[in-house]
């Protein structure tokens, strides 16, 4: 088992620097030309009042009077001792800004990732015992629908109903805590920035949550018509243990891989709600960033998301073989 | 005798059982049919315009007396004929920005007073073309990169895996959103981007089933018969992979919608004044506190569409997959 994430970790290497790599490069080769697009100086170079050498500096400040491979190494060779560099926008340290943003969108994704595992495994096993009952029928119709619903749109619809205008009233319109709470207790601290999440995890969720009730009924059907399934009921084990022990823990392997399936959609889906629900998170210091066209920040968020990704393929790759006795067998040799 | 029908006959039988698939199908068709016939559906120019004896037709052709005159002021003293939505999706108004839905307007109008079933007519184009573009351009690729893979294997296989490994662990939306920042966003650029970070999906597919023919007996029959590998691989080993190719990019088209509308909302996507329905709901924002039709419209039109697709993809899933268990 050890050989087994031994010989994962080390892939993992290769992986990273191909994806840092291709970013890097896709960024320095892209057309338009980086420096001038920074808003104002085009028109102030136009009127003569700067000159050239300003874009001289901001070149060899972000590296781009070197070649592709160049730059691409002094980047690397700051990263692997977490220096990321400062941004472009505000010449704050980008690990610093990371450190603020990165929690909140790992706790909105975590919360909303919990949720959805905890509601929608029960629901797709239940749905695939009682398969064609009205309770699948319903269910498999409700999800579809979820399934396919925009989740701007969700989000848009959520605010205009729920967050004051010329309807109801109940949530914030955006951010994570209100001005107001900043001097509360730590408990009432926690309430508001609760109270705030709901309408943003909600989005995040019901996508995921369809996704996943899907699946673990497709996989869970699959198995239930397995022949040692029937072996165990021939046996004479109840059916809870059946279902629970035989079949589940089988229809347990395509749900761990899809957890590496889901992560890097993340960084994605949180530049959409985070832009809605105005949350200072990773998604909105993206959006940010590539409009600003801040380098070191877009490398740095790029790189994050890669390694967490990889991370999360790694944790499934370790499940799999926990869940899944012939895989360990199969690495151990 | 009797003919065998053909394997995709078999299919669309299995298909036309499957009464949502069908609807869904029905509904891809209409969309087609918005698209195509935008124009003619809305356009501030009459179909017929009889005056003083003459008939005109101002949608089809340019009258030089009648150039500036306003069809839908005219009803009372000639003989027009209006489209259903008789105004264009860039004709602004500035007397009637942001009024609900009404006789006039049916669907309201938004904060320039443009006519919002003109501007939903109109996007439809948009949504169509980025989705079957883009799915074509990544379909084709995938298809190339996968039949290699999965066609020489060996160090090529090896080589290409890993490839695909590392663009899986990318993060697509953020990477289209950075590429598109750089190139700057347009119609086009929205399909490539999408269309070039996409193919890994089909190109995992094909790998898979040319795996799974290409020890096959036809395959070693055409090699020995000295086909060349182009020609066994284009002519006899991709006709029998198609199905799941076909399945995929269905499901594709939808996801690529979504996406065009995800980038159109964040501002990345087609630029104004070319409609697009991500772009009209991303407007909404400003007046989301009264203006629920500028909401609720574009995002149900969205909505729609992306299922259909789903739904003919299910259904299609469901017919090329001997398993699928029948009713």
């Amino acid at each position: 088992m050890i050989k087994y994430i031994l010989k994962r970790l080390l892939l993992i290497v290769p992986t990273f620097i191909g994806i840092s790599l291709i970013t890097y490069a896709m960024i320095r080769l892209a057309p338009g030309d980086y420096t001038t697009l920074r808003a104002g100086l085009q028109g102030e170079l136009k009127a003569g009042a700067i000159g050239n050498e300003i874009i001289e500096q901001e070149k060899r400040l972000y590296g781009l009077d070197k070649p592709v491979i160049v730059g691409y190494w002094d980047w690397f060779s700051k990263l692997v001792v977490f220096d990321f560099g400062t941004s472009r926008k505000d010449g704050r340290p980008v690990a610093e800004r990371i450190g603020e943003a990165l929690p909140i969108t790992l706790a909105l994704n975590i919360i909303s990732m919990i949720i959805v595992y905890i509601i929608s495994i029960p629901g797709g096993i239940l749905s695939a015992l009682k398969k064609d009952s009205l309770y699948d029928r319903v269910s498999s119709l409700i999800l579809f629908v979820l399934y396919s619903l925009p989740s701007f749109w969700v989000g848009l619809l959520l605010l205009m109903v729920l967050s004051g205008g010329d309807y109801l009233n109940l949530f914030p319109l955006g951010g994570i805590v209100s001005d107001w709470a900043e001097d509360f207790g730590f408990f009432d601290r926690m309430l508001n920035i609760a109270w705030h999440l709901m309408l943003p995890v909600a989005t995040l969720t019901y996508g995921g949550f369809a996704f996943l009730s899907r699946y673990t009924r497709a996989t869970m059907l699959e198995v239930i018509n397995q022949q040692y399934i029937m072996t165990a009921r021939a046996k004479g084990l109840s059916e809870k243990r059946v279902v629970l022990v035989h079949a589940f823990r089988n229809s347990l392997v395509p749900l761990v891989t899809l957890m590496a399936t889901i992560l890097p959609g993340l960084l994605g889906g949180s530049v959409i709600v985070e832009s809605i629900f105005s949350i200072p998170g990773m998604g909105m210091l993206a959006f940010e960033a590539i409009l600003a066209r801040d380098i070191p920040v877009i490398m740095a968020i790029a790189s994050i998301s890669a390694a967490l990704t990889l991370l999360g393929i790694l944790i499934a790759d370790i499940l799999y073989g926990v869940v899944d006795p012939r895989i360990r067998l199969e690495a151990g040799q | 005798m009797i003919r065998s029908r053909g394997y995709w006959a078999g299919v669309w039988r299995e298909f036309r059982r499957n009464r949502l698939a069908l609807s869904g199908l029905v509904v891809v068709l209409a969309l087609f049919v918005v698209a195509l016939l935008a124009p003619l559906l809305a356009n501030d120019k009459a179909y017929i315009y009889i005056s003083q004896g003459k008939a005109y037709f101002p949608i089809l052709f340019e009258y030089p007396e009648l150039a500036g005159l306003n069809f839908r002021e005219e009803s009372e003293k000639a003989f027009v004929i209006m489209p259903p939505i008789p105004y264009t999706s860039s004709e602004y108004d500035l007397d009637a920005i942001v009024i609900p839905p009404s006789a006039r307007h049916i669907l309201g109008t938004d904060e320039q007073g443009r006519d919002l079933a003109a501007r939903m007519i109109h996007g439809t184009r948009v949504s169509i073309l980025v989705g079957f573009i883009a799915v074509f351009i990544y379909v084709t690729l995938g298809i190339i990169i996968g039949a290699l893979a999965g066609y020489y294997g060996g160090v090529v296989d090896m080589l290409i895996s890993r490839f695909i490994e590392i663009i899986i662990c990318f993060p697509t939306f953020f990477l289209i959103l950075t590429i598109l920042a750089l190139v700057g966003p347009s119609l086009v650029n929205v399909m490539v981007v999408i269309g070039i970070t996409g193919w890994t999906g089909i190109a995992r597919i094909v790998r898979g089933e040319f795996l799974k023919v290409r020890e096959m007996e036809f395959v070693q029959a055409s090699r020995a018969l000295g086909a060349r590998d182009r020609s066994i691989i284009f002519r006899h080993m991709l006709p029998n992979s198609l199905a799941p190719v076909l399945v995929s990019a269905t499901f594709g088209i939808a996801s690529t919608i979504l996406i065009e509308s995800s980038l159109s909302f964040l501002g990345f996507g087609v630029q104004p004044p070319t409609p697009s329905w991500g772009d009209i709901l991303s407007q909404s924002r400003d007046f989301m506190d009264f203006a629920w039709w500028l909401t609720l419209v574009p995002g149900f039109a969205i909505f729609i569409t992306i299922t259909a697709y789903n739904l003919v993809g299910e259904g299609f899933q469901d017919a090329i997959d001997p398993r699928a268990v029948r009713k």
